[in-house]
């Protein structure tokens, strides 16, 4: 029970999530102010601007629904810790791993994104409103692609489960390989999961101020803030263990590798993030189903077709 | 009287993490020219944790430059109502300390300080960026001691 506990507040769950987390935005920050040839963040400035909005003082519009604005950034926070356990981190298998784990930590992801969408939605201001619109305008266009390229090497590994998708993986390392078009969908695909540049549309800073988070203040707003920093790392760690599943029966080298992995992944995001523009919804949307879920499908389509001779 | 633990990194959150939203009260251009300049990579404000916010809502300090105009002054004070508390005002270029060449014009209320009140005025045609940067820094310093005092 207390070691359970434990594993699920302290180390891998809650605290570390967190604390990885403002790490993750700073490596980020910098990876992005370095490639536009400025010096960037200082380490520790993630944690100041939480600290700060922590102590900055919370309003609530009038005219804002008071219990589900408040609670909206408590439960994405909780959303995304809970999938956090159930993804393998640093040994083969994850804390509480069980056959279709892979389905219920794509189901937990998605809470996120529709609280952000509720969350704006009940701000009832018309940036917010027209920013929740566009999140769920994003939801249906990237979840669909974002779930076939995540699923096609478990269909390949014959498995819903993540550790067993690590276990086979690692008896067959070169069937990775076969994955790769699933992979950059899934890379393309988690961009606009994560709200981030080219598929910003939802927070669109210069047409819709802030758009989703445009009444969020204060302490409310810092939880949101840390919820979209922890769901950064949680994806990563998810196309880790899905696309790159090395792992150590040592905790220490364990930890080492998932770093390294986590980080790889997020210096892609972070390159996209850099040489990108802001797409408009509808380019977003044809750029989903045109291309991206055909090749996902085709991936699919080729991973059962390869089972069967493999 | 002491402050607790918690108190102390939230002044020292406030102090390394000036968020700041720009406003023009009906300005020329010159001074808000210079802002943007401030944030670009050759002067970078993000590595003294200064980012540009959307919103008042997530703003720390109200960077407000030009003479208020009549059309412009009850937003502004909208805008400054709408920032959450604790928040600055710092009013870029001559125009916005004092009404500059406009002052007395039929359609000017006068400088920002006629309308919400000022910490730091930060006068020049137009302020440079440099300057910009300064006036924020200085800004929380002072403050940061008015903290300690208390």
């Amino acid at each position: 029970m207390l070691a359970a506990l434990f594993h699920i507040l302290i180390f891998p769950g809650l605290l570390f999530l967190m604390a990885y987390s403002l790490f993750f935005d700073f490596v980020d920050r910098k990876i992005y102010a370095r490639l536009q040839n400025r010096t960037g963040p200082r380490w520790y400035q993630p944690l100041a601007d939480f600290l700060k909005l922590l102590g900055k003082e919370t309003i609530i519009p009038d005219h804002a629904a008071k219990k589900i604005f408040t609670f909206l950034p408590i439960v994405s926070m909780a959303a995304i810790a809970a999938a956090y356990l159930y993804i393998p981190l640093f040994l083969p298998e994850s804390l509480y791993p069980f056959d279709g784990d892979l389905i219920v930590v794509l189901y937990l992801l998605t809470i996120p994104t529709v609280c952000f969408f509720l969350a704006g939605w009940f701000s009832t201001s018309v940036f917010a409103t027209i920013g929740a619109v566009r999140t769920l305008t994003q939801l249906f266009s990237y979840e669909v692609p974002l779930f076939m390229a995540l699923l096609a090497p478990a269909l390949l590994a014959d498995t819903w489960s993540l550790s067993g998708i690590t276990a086979y993986y690692s008896q067959h390392p070169f069937y990775l390989l076969l994955n790769i078009p699933a992979f950059l969908v899934a890379i393309i695909a988690c961009q606009g999961k994560l709200d981030r540049v080219p598929f910003d549309l939802s927070e669109a800073e210069t047409e819709l101020a802030s758009g989703t988070f445009v009444e969020y203040s204060g302490r409310y707003y810092a939880i949101f803030r840390l919820a979209i920093d922890c769901e950064l790392v949680v994806v990563s760690s998810l196309i880790a263990a899905v696309y790159l599943p090395m792992h150590s029966d040592s905790l220490l080298l364990g930890i080492v590798i998932y770093v390294l992995e986590t980080l790889l992944i997020l210096f892609i995001l972070a390159l996209i993030r850099t040489i990108m523009a802001r797409i408009r919804i509808e380019q977003m949307v044809v750029l989903c189903w045109k291309y991206l879920t055909p090749i996902a499908l085709l991936q699919i389509i080729a991973n059962l077709l390869l089972k069967g001779v493999l | 009287m002491t402050k607790t633990f918690m108190e102390r990194a939230v002044d020292w959150g406030r102090r390394k993490s000036p968020w700041i939203i720009h406003f023009n009260a009906g300005a020329c251009n010159g001074c808000d020219i210079e802002v943007v300049d401030a944030l670009t990579p050759r002067f970078d404000l993000e590595r003294l944790g200064m980012l540009q916010q959307g919103t008042p809502r997530h703003a720390d300090v109200l960077v407000c430059t030009g003479a208020v105009t009549l059309q412009t002054r009850d937003r502004l004070k909208q805008i400054y109502n709408q920032m959450p508390e604790p928040k600055f005002v710092i009013a870029v270029g001559s125009c916005a300390c004092s009404g500059g060449i406009f002052d007395g014009c039929y359609c000017i209320n006068g400088g920002v300080d006629s309308v919400v009140p000022v910490d730091a005025y930060l006068p020049g045609c137009a302020a440079r960026p440099e300057a910009i940067i300064d006036v924020v820094n200085k800004l929380l310093k002072k403050w940061e001691e008015k903290q300690k005092e208390e």
